[in-house]
C-alpha cells in the first residue's frame, strides 16, 4: 500500500518530464500544412490560438493534467477524435498481437529452457543456445524484412502485412492467424533468447543444489523432481522477467508493427509521434508509464509469494 | 474594353470545360483488353494514415486520395487546368451571366445546381448546403484554410437550386472556391461541434462512392452509391484504401499484386518498377517546382529586412551560384530524367509565363562575375571581397536522399568557382513549419540558402502574393507574416501582383504574374531547380486510370474498372 502512494509523484514526475521532452523537439503540428498553398499565416495563426499551442508550456501542462486526472484525456490536435477512442480502436489489435507472442514465449521458454539446462553440452544444447544467441542479437527491423522477404515474397506462404485481407468480412480466424504468424515470430524470435538464457541459467544453479539430491534420494521420478522441484524455483526470475513484459500488451511493438502494418497501439504511437499530437502521445505514455510501475509492483509482489524468503521492509 | 476582354476570356474557359454532367469519358486510354467492365473491388495502397476525411478539415494529400470520390464541390479541374462544373450546371462567368462586378468593387456570383441531385443517403441537395458549407467553414474553429470563403460577405438562396455569393472583393479564384465539397446541412446543422463528430471521419458526400468503413490504421473502404447521378457509373462495386506502412512496401504489394494501385512514388523507385510485368507508370506533371532560394537580408534570428547579407547581398554572387548550378546533370543523375528544369514557381496551368527562362549551367560566365565583382580567390580557392570569405550555408530537409546527394553536387560545383558551400539540414518539422513561433529558419531569416519544394494553386494568386509581394518578407515587426523568404522586395513586381489580384481578365492577369515573375528571376534570388513529375503505378488490369496535374489520382474513380488481367 505504502509502495502504491510511493508511486503517485513518481508517475507525476514522468509525465512532467515527457511533456518537457515531447515540447523540447522542434517543430509542431502545423508544419503539415506548411506546403498548402491555401494556408495562410492567418490560418496558421488561429490553429494554433485554437489548440492552445501559443500558450507557455507549463501551462499547456497544466491544463492537459488537470483534464487528465478527471478523466479527460483530450482531442487529437491533428484528427480532433477523442484520445481513449483513438487508443480504444487500437489496443485489441495490440493485446491480440503481444498476447501471442507472450504465450508463444512462455510455452516454448519452458521447455526449451528446461531441456538445455537438464541436458547441458548435449547436442540440443549447444543448437539451441547457438539459435537464440542468433535471433537475440537480430534487430526486429532487419529480422521482420527477412521474414518477409522469404514467406512473403519469395514463398508466397503468408500475407506481407496487415490484420486482414482487404475485403475479408467479419471474423476469419484462419485469416487472422495467417497475418499473425510474421510479426508474431519476428517478436517471439528475438524475446525467446533472453527468457531461454534466464530460465536455463536458473535452472542449472537449482539443478546443483542440495535439495535436489535430497529428491532424488527420496526415490522420485526423475521428471517430478526437475518439473515439481527445480522448475518451480528456477521459475521465480523467469516470472518477474514474463511480469515486466506485461505493460508491452498496452504499449505494443513500435518497430514491428511499423513494418508489418499492424493497426496497434505502436503504430498510434509512432505516427502520433511523427505529427507531434501531444495529447494522444500524452496519453499513451501515461498509461504505459502507470502499467511499468505498476508491473514492477506486482513483480515484487509475485516474487515474495513465489519465495517466501523475500520479505519487504 | 475590359469587360469585353473578360468575356472572352472567360467564354474560352467555358468552352473548354466540357459537358455538364460530370460523365465524360474516360482520357487515359482503354485497356487494350476492351473497354470498360462493371464490377469487382479494387484494393489501393496508401502508406499514411488519412486523419481527417471532412472537407474543410482535410489537408492530407493521402486524406484527398481517399476523399476525393466521396465529396463534391460545386467545380473541379480538368488536367489541362481548365474549371469543369460538378454539382453545378454550369461554371458562372461574367459571360453567362452568372458573375456581376458591382460598382463598389465587390462580385456577385449566381450558382445553379444540377436537378434532381441527391446526398448518397437519399436527401436531395439544396443551395441551403451550398450556404450551410461556407458558414461550417467560416464557424468551425479547426478548419484547416479559409482562403476564399473568407473574401464572401453573405449567401442568398432564392430558391432550392440558387446560391448567390456576395463576395467583398474582386475574388479570381472563385470558380474553386466550393471545390472541395459541400456539407450536408441536413446531417450537420444541429451538431455543436463538427470536428469532433463522425462527419470528420466518414463524410456524407455526393459522390460516385460512399464510405463504408473506416477502420484507423488497416483500412477504409468506400462502395457504389446508389444514389449516383450518372447513371452506369462508377464501374467498381468498391474500393478498399488499405494501409500499408511505407512506399516501399506498397511497392511489394503491388508487385505481388495485393494491391491494385498506389500513389507517389519517388523518381529512383521507377526503373525497378519499368521492369516489373503486370505494373505500369502513370507518369505526369504536377506543380510541385523543386527550389532554392537565397537569403538576401542579414543571417540572423528576426533578420531585419533592410540589412544586406555579407556574401548573398551581392546580385554577381547569386547570379554566379545560379551558373554553377548543373540543373540537368542532377535531374538525368538523380531522378532518372522524370523532371524538368525549373523557370518559376507557376510551371502548370493558365497562368504559366512559358516565356520566362533562367541561364543555364556555364562555370566559365559565373567565374567571369565574381572576377568583375571583385572576389578574388584566397590560397584555400575560396573567395573574399572586403575582408569577407565567400562562405554560406544551404539548409534541406534531413532524410532526403535526393536532396542530399544535390547538396553534395553543389559543395563540390560551388567550389569551382570558389564559394564554399557547408551543409546544415534540419528536419522538415522545424524547416518547413510555417510559423515564426515554431522557429522556421526561412521565417527568421536565419539561413543563406534553403532547398525545397512548394507548389500553387491552380489560381496562383495566393502564391504569388505571399511569396514575392514586398510586403509578405516576415519579420518581428509583422508578427512573422508572409512568405517572402529571400527578403524580395521590387515595388514594379508589388504593382503587376496588385494588378492581377484586381481583375477577372485573365490574359491581363497572366500577363500581370509573367512581369512580376520576371523581375523576380532578374533579381536572381531563386534557383528553380526542377519541376518534379507526379508517378503513380497500377497493375495492367486497372483502366480508366489518369493522372491530373491539378488533382489527386482518385479524381475521376467513377470512370475506373477493373478487367481479368
Amino acid at each position: 500500500m505504502r509502495r502504491l502512494i510511493q508511486a503517485v509523484p513518481l508517475l507525476l514526475g514522468i509525465s512532467i518530464a515527457s511533456f518537457a521532452i515531447l515540447k523540447a523537439i522542434p517543430g509542431g503540428p502545423l508544419a503539415a500544412y506548411e506546403n498548402d498553398p491555401n494556408v495562410t499565416d492567418a490560418d496558421i495563426r488561429r490553429l494554433e490560438h485554437e489548440l492552445g499551442l501559443d500558450q507557455p508550456v507549463p501551462l499547456q501542462y497544466a491544463s492537459w493534467l488537470g483534464k487528465f486526472v478527471v478523466g479527460d484525456w483530450g482531442y487529437s490536435v491533428v484528427s480532433h477524435q477523442p484520445v481513449l477512442r483513438l487508443i480504444g480502436e487500437r489496443l485489441p489489435n495490440t493485446v491480440l498481437l503481444m498476447g501471442t507472442v507472450f504465450l508463444v514465449v512462455v510455452l516454448l521458454t519452458i521447455p526449451i529452457g528446461t531441456l538445455t539446462a537438464v541436458r547441458q553440452y548435449s547436442i540440443f544444447d549447444h543448437v539451441t543456445t547457438g539459435t537464440t544467441f542468433a535471433f537475440l542479437s537480430m534487430p526486429t527491423f532487419w529480422l521482420g524484412l527477412l521474414l518477409i522477404i522469404a514467406f512473403g515474397l519469395d514463398l508466397r506462404w503468408l500475407p506481407l502485412g496487415g490484420m486482414r485481407a482487404p475485403g475479408a468480412a467479419g471474423v476469419d480466424l484462419i485469416d487472422s492467424a495467417r497475418h499473425l504468424v510474421l510479426p508474431v515470430a519476428t517478436i517471439a524470435l528475438v524475446q525467446l533468447g533472453s527468457r531461454v538464457r534466464y530460465l536455463r541459467a536458473s535452472m542449472l544453479e537449482t539443478i546443483s543444489q542440495d535439495f535436489m539430491r535430497t529428491a532424488r534420494a527420496k526415490g522420485l521420478a526423475e521428471r517430478v523432481v526437475v518439473l515439481r522441484h527445480a522448475l518451480k524455483n528456477a521459475s521465480i526470475p523467469l516470472v518477474t522477467v514474463l511480469a515486466l513484459d506485461l505493460p508491452e500488451l498496452f504499449a505494443g511493438a513500435l518497430v514491428t508493427e511499423q513494418i508489418f502494418g499492424w493497426p496497434g497501439m505502436g503504430r498510434l504511437f509512432w505516427d502520433s509521434a511523427t505529427r507531434f499530437d501531444y495529447p494522444v502521445l500524452m496519453g499513451i505514455l501515461a498509461v504505459t508509464s502507470t502499467l511499468i510501475v505498476l508491473a514492477n509492483l506486482f513483480a515484487d509482489v509475485l516474487y515474495g509469494y513465489l519465495d517466501p524468503r523475500i520479505r519487504y521492509g | 474594353m475590359s469587360r469585353l476582354s473578360i468575356v472572352v476570356a472567360l467564354a474560352f474557359v467555358v468552352a473548354a470545360c466540357g459537358p455538364s454532367t460530370g460523365g465524360t469519358s474516360p482520357s487515359g486510354a482503354p485497356s487494350a483488353s476492351g473497354g470498360p467492365v462493371r464490377g469487382g473491388t479494387l484494393v489501393f495502397a496508401i502508406w499514411q494514415e488519412p486523419v481527417a476525411l471532412a472537407p474543410h478539415l482535410r489537408n492530407q494529400t493521402v486524406a484527398n486520395v481517399v476523399a476525393r470520390p466521396v465529396t463534391e464541390g460545386l467545380s473541379r479541374t480538368d488536367t489541362d487546368g481548365n474549371y469543369q462544373p460538378r454539382l453545378a450546371k454550369q461554371i458562372p462567368t461574367t459571360t453567362n451571366g452568372g458573375v456581376k462586378l458591382t460598382s463598389d468593387g465587390k462580385m456577385d456570383v449566381t450558382w445553379q445546381l444540377l436537378p434532381n441531385l441527391k446526398w448518397s443517403d437519399g436527401e436531395a441537395v439544396t443551395s441551403a448546403d451550398i450556404k450551410f458549407t461556407w458558414q461550417v467553414w467560416m464557424k468551425d474553429p479547426n478548419t484547416i484554410s479559409r482562403t476564399g470563403f473568407d473574401q464572401i460577405e453573405s449567401i442568398d438562396t432564392p430558391d432550392d437550386m440558387t446560391a448567390v455569393v456576395h463576395y467583398k472583393t474582386v475574388y479570381g479564384p472563385y470558380p474553386n472556391n466550393f471545390g472541395d465539397g459541400l456539407i450536408p446541412k441536413h446531417v450537420l446543422e444541429n451538431v455543436q461541434d463538427i470536428s469532433k463528430s463522425d462527419y470528420v471521419r466518414m463524410p456524407l458526400g455526393t459522390g460516385a462512392f460512399k464510405i463504408t468503413e473506416f477502420v484507423a490504421g488497416d483500412h477504409i473502404t468506400v462502395e457504389r452509391n446508389p444514389n449516383y447521378r450518372v447513371a452506369g457509373k462508377p464501374y467498381l462495386d468498391k474500393v478498399i484504401f488499405r494501409s500499408v506502412p511505407s512506399r516501399e512496401a506498397a511497392i511489394a504489394q503491388l508487385k505481388a499484386g495485393e494491391v491494385q494501385g498506389m500513389w507517389n512514388l519517388l523518381e529512383s523507385q521507377t526503373p525497378d518498377l519499368e521492369k516489373t510485368p503486370d505494373v505500369k507508370l502513370e507518369i505526369y506533371p504536377s506543380p510541385s517546382v523543386e527550389r532554392i532560394e537565397m537569403n538576401t537580408a542579414k543571417n540572423q534570428d528576426m533578420t531585419d529586412p533592410n540589412s544586406v547579407h555579407p556574401v548573398l547581398g551581392d546580385i554577381n554572387v547569386r547570379h554566379a551560384l545560379l551558373l554553377a548550378t548543373p540543373k540537368q546533370d542532377l535531374i538525368d543523375k538523380l531522378l532518372f530524367g522524370k523532371a524538368k528544369p525549373g523557370t518559376s514557381p507557376v510551371s502548370q496551368g493558365w497562368a504559366s509565363p512559358k516565356s520566362l527562362t533562367q541561364e543555364g549551367y556555364d562555370l566559365n560566365k559565373a567565374k567571369q562575375l565574381m572576377d568583375q565583382a571583385g572576389w578574388v580567390a584566397g590560397s584555400d580557392g575560396i573567395r573574399s571581397k572586403g575582408g569577407v570569405r565567400a562562405s554560406i550555408s544551404i539548409v534541406t530537409t534531413t532524410g532526403d536522399q535526393t536532396r542530399e546527394r544535390v547538396e553534395q553536387v553543389l559543395v563540390d560545383q560551388y567550389k569551382q568557382i570558389g564559394v564554399e558551400l557547408k551543409i546544415a539540414n534540419q528536419p522538415s518539422s522545424v524547416l518547413l513549419s510555417g510559423s515564426w513561433s515554431a522557429g522556421d529558419p526561412r521565417k527568421r531569416g536565419s539561413f543563406d540558402l534553403v532547398m525545397y519544394a512548394s507548389s500553387p494553386g491552380i489560381d496562383p494568386h495566393n502564391t504569388v502574393f505571399q511569396r514575392y509581394y514586398s510586403k509578405n518578407i516576415p519579420s518581428a515587426a509583422n508578427g512573422g507574416n508572409g512568405q517572402d523568404y529571400t527578403r524580395f522586395k521590387n515595388p514594379d513586381a508589388d504593382k503587376a501582383i496588385d494588378e492581377a489580384g484586381s481583375t477577372l481578365d485573365f490574359d491581363k492577369r497572366k500577363s500581370a504574374y509573367a512581369a512580376a515573375l520576371k523581375l523576380l528571376n532578374d533579381a536572381h534570388v531563386i534557383i528553380w531547380l526542377y519541376e518534379r513529375a507526379g508517378i503513380d503505378a497500377r497493375r495492367t488490369n486497372v483502366g480508366g486510370w489518369s493522372g491530373n496535374v491539378w488533382d489527386d489520382i482518385t479524381w475521376n474513380q467513377e470512370e475506373w474498372y477493373l478487367t481479368a488481367r
